[in-house]
């Protein structure tokens, strides 16, 4: 008699990738139905629950491809990508990798990047909380030491970077329509920040001195450090009203002095 | 409260779709019931919201997706959450499946059926023994709608639930629905399954819709509960007393009033029989 974790293999193997040894060692009994309908209704089941996950995280996708193009690039996702949780809620963050050689969508050169940006928002919105930044701490601090703090970004903050215009294709593509209709592919990039604040999670468009001067103080370098590195790719980023900004925003939530 | 028991009254499934009208007004229901893993997150609205829930109901969690009948080890990640949330929410109840659903590290986040052998029966008895002592806690196990049964099987599906009850020390979340199911798709008399379960080891009861496809019962929690199934409850609760009783919906879901009105009607029933009981 076959062991458990034989039957597992096979159910899987059966269920995912229609493969008929497996279905005919799984020894399924019943009458009505044969063998192969009874693990079709599995199949279904099973493809179904990561069609309606991965549409819950890419809905912009989603819409761009249509749903039945959107259900098939999943399922051949699915088998190649396996689930490693039992959380289905957080399975698909290789999406983007998958469409970029998914020879079905190549000519839909910004898909991936849709994707990048749809996972980021997904997981902005379950990132952990961050107190309220203390700005009276921050404002006892003498000027003369204030260069070499270093600060922390609230847990929810993705950039996401694309040599397409995905802010406005994201816009275009939602429910509520809140963009245009037409997008010219051609207008160049964007660097887009996600973050989660009280109002829910947003998206905004950052220079690139602010994204490396985000990235820098992710990187732990002090206010300085960070400045410098935002000067290097902006001549003309400014130091004050961008730090201001992102405390205001909550997208800086605490400080530490060395 | 950590310890406080599930009150014996209907209580409801609450889902995304719900939450902001249900913290909002506040309905009436005896306690409400959660999937575990959809607040397995680090923080955020949806963590917020829960905690906000908890302090107006009784809670229970309910995972679908610890994969107890796993040969694979027990995923002890999905296990830390697990008692991260228990820690966070203190919850009423903590229940999970008869089922599997990984295999060689890979999860297909369904439940999936187990061949009713002693190997299977051993195996669960050790992992809900090994879940129970790292939650501190007893469990309960829900029967599972099946779509196919296997050859291999050395008792009924009765028969390994009782014995898991009696063996493995977790009390039985007892679905109707999946009886039901699982009667007609399996063709047996869900009386005998009613005869073979101990009412003391039923700590819940659930109650959902099934739709019908491509000649079987399919356990969709998609529609109101069917009449037949209505029936096996009433059987269910004059045979094993009054219990906390839960209307499941998860897809095409109503109105939040169509599942408080499904509640009622169990309500209805429990208080009849806690009158006959009396």
């Amino acid at each position: 008699m076959q062991s458990l974790r034989d039957l597992q293999r096979s159910f899987c193997a059966a269920t995912l990738f229609g493969d008929p040894v497996a279905l005919a060692s799984l020894g399924i009994v019943g009458g009505r139905l044969d063998p192969k309908a009874r693990i079709a209704v599995y199949r279904n089941n099973v493809l179904g629950n990561y069609r309606k996950a991965m549409a819950a995280t890419y809905p912009v996708v989603q819409r761009l491809v249509g749903a039945s193009f959107f259900a098939a690039a999943v399922d051949y996702f699915v088998r190649g990508y396996p689930s490693k949780r039992g959380d289905i809620n957080r399975y698909g963050g290789e999406f983007a990798l998958f469409l970029v050689s998914y020879r079905p969508a190549r000519e839909l050169v910004y898909l991936p990047d849709v994707a990048r940006l749809e996972w980021a928002i997904d997981q902005a919105a379950i990132a952990a909380d961050a107190p309220p930044f203390d700005l009276e701490a921050l404002a006892a601090v003498p000027p003369s030491r204030q260069a070499a703090l270093r600060f922390s970004l609230h847990p929810s903050l993705r950039i996401v970077s694309s040599p397409h215009p995905v802010f406005r294709i994201w816009r275009a593509n939602q429910v509520d329509q809140c963009g245009e209709d037409r997008v010219d592919l051609g207008e160049g990039g964007d660097t887009l920040l996600v973050s989660r604040g009280n109002a829910g999670v947003s998206i905004e468009r950052i220079s690139a001195g602010e994204r490396a001067f985000l990235a820098a103080l992710a990187d732990n370098a002090t206010l300085a450090e960070a400045a410098g590195r935002a000067q290097e790719v902006e001549a003309l980023f400014d130091l004050a009203a961008t730090l201001r900004r992102h405390v205001a925003g909550q997208t800086i939530v605490a400080f530490r002095a060395p | 409260m950590p310890d406080s028991p599930l009150p014996v009254v209907a209580g409801i499934g609450l889902r995304a779709a719900h939450m902001a009208q249900v913290r909002a007004e506040h309905p009436p229901t005896g306690w409400l019931e959660v999937h575990s893993e959809n607040f397995f997150v680090d923080g955020g609205p949806a963590l917020a919201a829960l905690d906000d829930i908890r302090r107006h109901y009784a809670v229970s969690l309910h995972g679908v997706g610890l994969s107890l009948g796993s040969a694979d080890p027990l995923d002890k990640a999905h296990l830390g959450n697990l008692r991260g949330l228990i820690d966070r929410i203190e919850p009423s109840a903590v229940s999970e499946h008869l089922c599997w659903s990984h295999v060689d590290g890979r999860h297909l986040n369904d439940l999936l059926p187990l061949p009713f052998t002693e190997e299977a029966l051993t195996l669960l008895c050790e992992r809900i023994d090994a879940v129970q002592n790292a939650l501190g806690r007893t469990i309960m196990v829900e029967n599972i709608s099946s779509y196919l049964r296997f050859s291999c099987d050395a008792m009924a599906e009765w028969e390994f639930v009782a014995a898991l009850t009696q063996h493995a020390g977790c009390k039985l979340l007892f679905d109707v629905n999946n009886v039901y199911v699982n009667a007609v798709n399996h063709r047996f008399d869900p009386r005998r399954y009613l005869a073979a379960i101990s009412g003391d080891s039923i700590g819940e009861i659930h109650l959902a819709g099934f739709d019908s496809s491509a000649g079987c019962l399919i356990d969709t929690h998609g529609t109101r509960v069917a009449p037949a199934v209505w029936d096996l409850y009433r059987e269910s609760i004059e045979r094993f007393g009054p219990k906390p009783t839960l209307i499941e919906w998860d897809t095409d879901i109503p109105a939040l009033e169509v599942l408080l009105d499904e509640a009622a009607k169990a309500q209805r029933m429990l208080e009849a029989c806690h009158a006959v009981a009396a």
